[in-house]
């Protein structure tokens, strides 16, 4: 009997809800006249009290649940795919990318008959238009991604350094390897800012190269991890209060509800061990996502150097949702832009431009360059 | 010093939850002991006034002695629904599960009615698809004051009503999302409570039963921004964080129905509980339903 009286669908906002609060107190006033009506003869103090308590909060209750707005079909996860790209993506205007075109091109390609894998590919090309590195698509089966660096030359092989510049013989704590190279040049590999990096473990590293003339920090092929290892390792070489960047945040569904830059600082660590001697900071193509936010905040230092190839990119903090089907989707959501409040999404660019010789086994010209430079024999550009 | 008080929640199974949760309740009985003896050996303002006054008003109700009280531990179980679309559009469902005490006590000749609420629920739900679950884990006190009528109608059933506040607080946390993998929740509020209280018998069984509404009405919430990371807020950028609530964006209510069975000196309590919280703001939506059978015993 109550089932006539339990029914709400999808609300979409707040208004809507209300509306259907109001409606099911209508309704439950209703249920409980007629709960009254119907009891015929019944006078017991349950009947007359109880149950029209019972009523009111059985049809309160019943109706006005939460309902999800897409349906389960092959359909209803494209619309959803594209619904939630287009009310959280924050780089449609920078990319000049009409995303209600893109809705047109790949709507009429998808059906309901459609395997999961064909969805997949089609949806994994929807997002490729994105050219993001931070958008993924990822099932059970498979991650469609857009991976600049992997068109890209490389620019590191690290057998090259660990056999020919550290002959095998280097230091490894907190995923940093390093060593004093020959010319008395410090060299410090981070592979992954998803490595922790601890205090204690940076003021042994330091420490141990505080006596090399300069410092090479290479990042090439790091491709990013956590903003918070960024922040540690920068703060060992800055000596004040130092303009990191600006980052901001989507405000609303609109393409264009983006919050004002917010500037963030980095402040030197206190009590630990600072390099304030020149440094030359690693990039390639694979340089990507975090790292690319090191390398723009190391850039604008005064004392170091970026050489290499131009980062992959990747500013967009990326935030993660998901599709009815249980497939998650990671895109960019908050831009961080360097201290010159200027997007770093497709790269910074290296201070100077240097190559590998994919042919030559036995140098690395990128590290070659940083020693020359650090050693005084070739300028900075 | 409540560190050695506070107990390991990762259990593997259900049964080892249960026998969690008896440990739990063991070690509060404990703890309450432990800092009443505290309180005999400090002598601070704080220690020797209002540590007893909270346990007075915790465990020994309001006053007025030689009244009827309640005193009360209850485990609610049943059915969450989670949606939070700072977390995912989906909505998740599940298993609710909750540990509340109260306290009530009329006061001033029967003319009010004092309620105190501590407790904390925990919701495990997952998606549609089966592959993925939120974790939320929420605590909150309630104190409310009622105006009493007795003997509306009939002679055995009583009205009440008042004013109420509540603070409730807590986490929803997604393992799988990248910078978006926890959300807070946090909101104070004042509104109004109603209930309805009627003693009768099963039998020569002695039972009261008993309807009640909490009804906030406005207050002040936390939510970021639509897409603010918390890494940003971590950065310092705190803008609209807070957030008043009035029915043009928020709605909680909690009703509970439930009968005390007086069983002796001892009281069991059996019932049914639902909250809802929903609100919007900043573009963000959240809509939380719990329906939940109570089990309850008196202390």
């Amino acid at each position: 009997m109550l089932s006539r009286f339990i029914s709400c669908g999808a609300h979409a906002n707040h208004a809507n809800f209300t509306n259907c609060l109001c409606s099911k107190f209508a309704e439950s006033v209703k249920f409980v006249k007629f709960a009254l009506k119907t009891r015929r003869g019944c006078h017991s103090i349950y009947c007359t009290y109880c149950l029209p308590f019972i009523c009111l909060v059985s049809v309160l209750l019943g109706g006005c649940a939460q309902q999800d707005e897409f349906e389960q079909d092959q359909v209803g996860n494209f619309e959803a795919l594209w619904t939630i790209m287009d009310e959280h993506y924050s780089f449609f205007d920078y990319k000049q990318v009409d995303w209600n075109e893109v809705y047109q091109l790949y709507r009429p390609l998808v059906s309901n008959e459609m395997t999961d894998r064909e969805l997949f590919d089609i949806c994994g090309d929807m997002l490729k238009e994105l050219r993001d590195g931070h958008t993924n698509l990822i099932a059970t089966h498979d991650v469609s991604r857009y991976w600049i660096w992997e068109q890209w030359p490389v620019n590191y092989d690290e057998r090259i350094i660990d056999q020919h510049y550290l002959n095998f013989d280097y230091k490894m704590a907190s995923g940093i390897k390093y060593q004093i190279l020959t010319d008395n040049i410090g060299y410090l590999r981070y592979s992954s800012f998803s490595s922790g990096i601890g205090e204690g473990n940076l003021d042994l590293i330091l420490s141990y190269l505080s006596t090399a003339d300069g410092l090479i920090i290479d990042v090439r092929d790091n491709g990013g991890g956590l903003l918070t290892n960024v922040e540690t390792l920068v703060s060992r070489f800055i000596q004040g209060k130092t303009l990191a960047g600006y980052i901001c945040h989507k405000t609303g569904p609109d393409h264009n509800d983006l919050s004002e830059p917010y500037p963030y600082y980095f402040e030197p660590t206190k009590n630990h061990i600072h390099y304030l001697k020149p440094v030359v900071v690693l990039a390639s193509r694979g340089s990507f996502s975090a790292t690319n936010n090191f390398v723009s905040i190391m850039r604008s230092l005064d004392q170091v150097t970026v050489v290499g190839d131009t980062t992959g990119g990747g500013c967009g903090l990326p935030f993660t949702s998901e599709l009815p089907n249980g497939w998650r989707v990671r895109f960019s959501s908050c831009p961080i832009m360097d201290a010159q409040e200027r997007l770093t999404e497709f790269g910074v660019a290296p201070d100077v431009r240097v190559d590998m010789d994919e042919h030559d086994r036995t140098h690395d010209a990128i590290l070659d360059t940083a020693i020359a430079i650090l050693c005084g024999h070739a300028p900075a550009e | 010093m409540l560190s050695r008080f506070i107990p390991c929640w990762a259990n593997a199974n259900y049964a080892n939850f249960m026998n969690c949760l008896f440990s739990i309740f063991a070690k509060l009985v404990k703890f309450v002991k432990f800092a009443l003896k505290q309180v005999c050996a400090c002598h601070s303002i704080y220690c020797t006034y209002c540590l007893p006054l909270l346990f007075c008003l915790l465990f020994s109700g309001f006053g007025a002695a030689g009244q009827e009280r309640v005193s009360m531990f209850m485990v609610d179980m049943g059915y969450a629904s989670v949606h939070d679309s700072y977390l995912t559009p989906i909505t998740y469902d599940g298993l609710d599960l909750g540990l509340t005490y109260e306290a009530m006590r009329p006061v001033r000749h029967d003319k009010w009615l004092w309620q105190l609420q501590v407790g904390a629920d925990y919701n495990y739900v997952e998606n549609n698809a089966k592959n993925n679950e939120l974790h939320k884990l929420m605590g909150d006190i309630t104190f409310d004051m009622q105006r009493q009528w007795h003997g509306v109608f009939t002679p055995k059933l009583n009205l009440s009503v008042g004013p109420m506040t509540q603070l409730r607080a807590g986490i929803v946390y997604d393992a799988v999302n990248s910078n978006n993998p926890v959300t807070l929740r946090a909101h104070w509020n004042v509104g109004v409570t109603g209930m309805a209280t009627m003693g009768t018998r099963i039998s020569r069984l002695p039972i009261t039963l008993r309807y009640q509404l909490q009804l906030p009405a406005a207050g002040v919430f936390f939510a970021p921004e639509y897409d603010e990371s918390y890494y940003e807020i971590y950065l310092g950028n705190h803008r609209s964080l807070a957030h008043l609530g009035w029915w043009g964006n928020r709605f909680d209510m909690t009703n509970y129905l439930g009968a005390d069975l007086h069983l002796g000196k001892t009281t069991l309590r059996i019932g049914y509980r639902s909250r809802l919280e929903h609100w919007t703001v900043n573009h963000l939506k959240v809509h939380d339903v719990t329906h939940s059978l109570v089990l309850g015993l008196n202390l």
